[in-house]
């Protein structure tokens, strides 16, 4: 069935036709949320929340942008609104250590969650940034519309995160 | 290297969801998916006002998602017009409903609907509202006039609801949504029509707020630079309505005078135009006392946008904005002949030069003047570079060709003389304007760049096949090939399709020529191209907005060698309190640090490029010179001077202190350099006298341009015969063009 029946179905109020829209996207919403971050339990947790966001604001999607950019902007927000929320809880250090790591990790994803995380201070939608454009291979103009900016920002942000890498390259190095 | 975080990226592999988790989500999910379709069936019972809420928050989702920036320029002015139609339902329909009362035979509408013109006119900018829109205020206005729709307001707003709740499902556009928002308030408010109308103004105020605040967001990180960049600032113009041509000869009439140099109020907002030219609000730094706070910290500045920026404003005859002068960004723009140091591994040594103060008698000046070390020609790889410069009419802008421009003789000081470098424009005609050419005729390698002049609005054909062919002509082995490619976002270069000019580029590649795509006017920088490039990694995609960015991409990045000689540089002035009464440093309000930060390797500061300047400026007041302008305390510092100069007679020989931390640019942590300033310091060359007079007159023509605050009786006329008597040599003409800036200035002031 097409997707865009099934989105007016489930706007209309069809819970089956929801159902079936959560089944097709469950796969795409974990997969981002564990990449943003980076541990099993946790991703579950943001994906969750990203399920019940989704039948409270199915109502709101217009079809203005691809659905899957729309939903994209939702795992987003429910993965920020999870670490807010998990900082209000926790506020010892061993947070930081927990939540980098879920003790299954290779040493590449090790190292991956380390840049992530230096990404998130280097400026707002910059670990989003290169997950979206390189995790998740999307062009400059798709990461833009998930972001709510604009291609350029995109194609700024990939520049100041390649000169990121390579300043803490020649660092690691030296 | 720095790739692999981006391969390790794409290949990333996910663990498959939990099979659990996922149940327990998707319940989750129906949970909520229920209660929301059962709270929506029992909305139609919930108040109006709720259900207006609602809408409010659609409309400011909708804001979040940059709606409005994904929507075609018609839609959004359907917004607006949208808006601005409500303004008309809303004043037209409470003032047709009171005619009504008056005389409930008039049946013609016209004259309630010529009234309604007031409201749009008190938005001002907005276009009128498009023609489609006319019938819809005159259907609503009308309801209150037939006799069945003789209910009140409150029955025909619920009326219109369901039009809403079918057209939301329908994907209903902007301007029915708009358009039922403020039928709430008017049904609440019916006979109020004055009330009416302010709140319509406000909430169209308010949204006009909103999308500016959308625009902000939606240029984000980009826009964070252009505000410290030397954009298209439109001239500061009056109040709202007034023309450019009247406020420009507002400024002439000499209204907003030095004392008040920048018009007060702030630009209108016009098209194209919005959320740029903001600058940051910052005080002068003020005199200080020495007794209270000895200890003066700041940052380097090697940016010189602001320079540009003023340069700019005066040559179009107005002053510019108090905020948009940056003493130390003015200072630092003009190079000086401040010695080098000798070493890589202590890249600058400070010079110190105490004068006298032109400003106020009896206070004295202290220049501190920092030269990075020059890396020596034989340390560079040999360089094969050809410019690709989009000359269109588009490049026009003081960001754009002149960056560029001034950009590429940047690159070229720091070129080895047997380097070449060859020029290409596109436009109208591509063509080659310079064969490959020794670094060693810089002049002529100067004069074809300045020769260069935007024009034509056409993209010429194969301007890029030009470039490589030159690049590949003078092929170095073992060097850098590359072909830089200056544009603002137009790279229509004669090759029409992106993946073939990405092959195209690729082929290039594996010859060994590389490209690199220097993007200028930020904003406009949208093309296929460039993200190709950047994705690809096949070449250096770069946003030029400063010419200190310029310095950092041209000059680490386009030749591969790493020409910055130190980072996190820090500046600490510690001033005795026996000889000093005052100090105030000269600009760097922006850069100044915590007196702890000094210390703190993890505190930021500015980095120093090879051969770069940077100049500071302290005005201090001696003690025994009378001319402190904050009175002595009279329980304060007695006994002080005595103490001091009984401690150590030498240390009453001195000013105050230097130090200077910085890092090597692999370094992490700091190294520290030291230096006395003392009242009698050994002479300085001719040369450094020279540019200490012509360094003071920029810091003072920069006060006075932001109010001359501490500059007591300095005029532009002192500042020109400083200038004039210290131009030097000044083969690019700089210093002789500041000097007809201030000329310029003294006309804009004195009209």
């Amino acid at each position: 069935m097409d997707e865009r029946d099934l989105i007016r179905r489930a706007q209309a109020g069809d819970s089956t036709a929801f159902g079936e829209l959560l089944d097709s996207h469950y796969d795409t919403i974990f997969r981002f949320a564990w990449r943003w971050s980076r541990h099993r339990a946790n991703a579950e947790d943001i994906a969750q929340l990203a399920c019940i966001k989704l039948a409270n604001s199915l109502a709101q999607y217009r079809f203005e942008a691809a659905f899957a950019t729309w939903l994209y902007r939702l795992v987003i927000s429910c993965a920020q609104d999870w670490k807010r929320s998990q900082q209000r809880h926790e506020h010892d250090e061993l947070f930081e250590t927990a939540w980098l790591t879920d003790g299954s990790q290779t040493e590449d994803q090790i190292y991956l969650a380390q840049v992530l995380l230096e990404l998130e201070d280097l400026g707002e939608g910059m670990k989003e940034t290169a997950l979206l454009v390189h995790a998740e291979g999307m062009s400059h103009a798709e990461a833009g519309a998930v972001l709510g900016v604009s291609e350029s920002t995109i194609s700024w942000r990939v520049h100041t995160i390649r000169r990121h890498l390579g300043k803490r390259e020649a660092r690691v190095n030296a | 290297m720095t790739h692999s975080f981006e391969k390790l990226l794409q290949q990333d592999a996910p663990p498959p969801p939990d099979a659990a988790a996922r149940r327990v989500a998707r319940q989750a999910a129906l949970a909520e998916f229920a209660r929301v379709q059962a709270e929506a069936s029992s909305q139609s019972d919930a108040s109006r006002w709720s259900m207006f809420q609602a809408l409010l928050g659609a409309l400011r989702l909708s804001s979040h998602t940059q709606r409005s920036d994904d929507m075609p320029w018609y839609s959004r002015r359907m917004l607006l017009g949208g808006a601005a139609s409500v303004c008309l339902v809303v004043v037209g329909g409470a003032l047709a409903w009171k005619t009504l009362r008056v005389n409930p035979s008039l049946a013609d509408l016209s004259p309630a609907y010529e009234t309604v013109s007031v409201p749009t006119k008190e938005v001002g900018d907005l276009p009128p509202p498009p023609p489609v829109e006319a019938p819809a205020p005159r259907e609503q206005a009308a309801n209150p006039l037939d006799e069945p729709s003789r209910r009140d307001a409150e029955e025909a707003a619920a009326q219109a609801e369901p039009r809403q709740e079918q057209s939301k499902k329908e994907r209903g556009d902007g301007r029915v949504r708009v358009q039922i928002a403020p039928a709430a308030p008017a049904a609440q408010v019916p006979e109020k029509d004055a009330d009416a109308e302010e709140v319509v103004v406000t909430g169209l105020r308010a949204q006009l707020q909103q999308s500016m605040e959308m625009k902000r967001d939606a240029v984000g990180v980009v826009d964070e630079i252009q505000s410290a960049d030397i954009g298209s600032f439109p001239a500061p113009a009056g109040p709202a309505g007034k023309s450019m041509a009247g406020s420009r000869s507002r400024a002439f009439r000499g209204e907003p005078v030095l004392a008040n140099v920048a018009p007060p109020a702030p630009p209108v907002p016009q098209e194209g135009y919005v959320g740029r030219d903001k600058f940051e609000h910052f005080d002068v730094s003020p005199v200080k006392r020495v007794s209270e706070e000895p200890v003066s910290t700041f940052s380097v500045d090697v940016d010189t946008a602001s320079y540009s920026f003023v340069r700019r404003q005066l040559q179009a005859g107005v002053l510019p904005q108090k905020d948009a002068v940056r003493v130390e960004e003015m200072v630092n723009y003009f190079d000086y002949s401040w010695p080098a140091a000798d070493s890589r591994a202590e890249p600058f040594k400070p010079t110190v030069v105490v004068s006298d103060s032109p400003w106020n008698r009896g206070r004295k000046l202290v220049t501190i003047g920092i030269k990075g070390y020059e890396i020596p020609r034989g340390e560079q790889p040999d360089a094969n570079l050809v410019l690709l410069m989009d000359v269109s009419g588009s490049m026009s802008g003081a960001d754009r060709l002149p960056l560029a421009v001034k950009s590429m003789e940047l690159l070229l000081a720091s070129l080895k003389p047997t380097d070449t470098v060859a020029i290409v424009v596109y436009a109208g005609a591509a063509g080659k304007v310079l064969d490959p050419t020794p670094v060693r005729d810089k002049e002529k390698i100067l004069d074809a760049l300045h020769s260069l002049q935007p024009g034509g609005s056409t993209a010429g054909a194969e301007g890029i096949e030009l470039a490589y062919q030159l690049a590949e002509s003078s092929f170095r082995k073992g060097g850098v090939n590359r072909v830089l490619l200056a544009t603002d976002g137009d790279f229509n270069v004669g090759i029409d399709s992106t993946e073939e000019l990405k092959g195209f580029v690729e082929r290039q590649r594996e010859k060994g020529i590389f490209l690199s795509v220097l993007g200028y006017g930020m904003g406009n920088y949208r093309d296929e191209m460039a993200q190709a490039l950047a994705q690809n990694g096949n070449g250096v995609a770069a946003y030029i907005d400063s010419l200190n960015e310029a310095r950092k991409v041209l000059v680490e990045q386009a030749t591969g060698s790493l020409f910055t000689i130190a980072k996190d540089v820090k500046l600490q002035v510690e001033f005795n309190e026996a000889t000093v009464s005052e100090y105030r440093l000269v600009g760097y309000e922006t850069r100044a640090l915590k007196r702890e930060d000094f210390n703190n390797d993890a505190v930021d500061a500015g980095d120093v490029g090879a051969g770069h300047t940077v100049t500071a400026i302290y005005e201090i007041t001696p003690v025994d010179s009378g001319a402190s302008s904050v009175d002595p305390r009279r329980y304060g510092n007695v006994a002080k001077p005595d103490e001091a100069s009984g401690k150590s007679s030498g240390l009453s020989s001195e000013y105050g202190f230097l130090k200077i931390r910085y890092k090597l640019p692999d370094g992490r942590e700091s190294k520290l350099l030291e230096q006395p300033i003392g009242k009698a310091m050994p002479a300085a060359s001719a040369a450094v006298k020279r540019d200490v007079q012509f360094s003071t007159a920029v810091a003072g023509f920069a006060q006075l341009l932001r109010g001359g605050q501490y500059t007591g009786k300095l005029r532009y006329d002192d500042v020109i015969e400083d200038a004039d008597g210290a131009l030097g040599g000044d083969r690019n003409g700089y210093r002789a063009e500041f000097v007809q800036l201030v000329r310029k200035a003294r006309t804009a002031k004195g009209m």
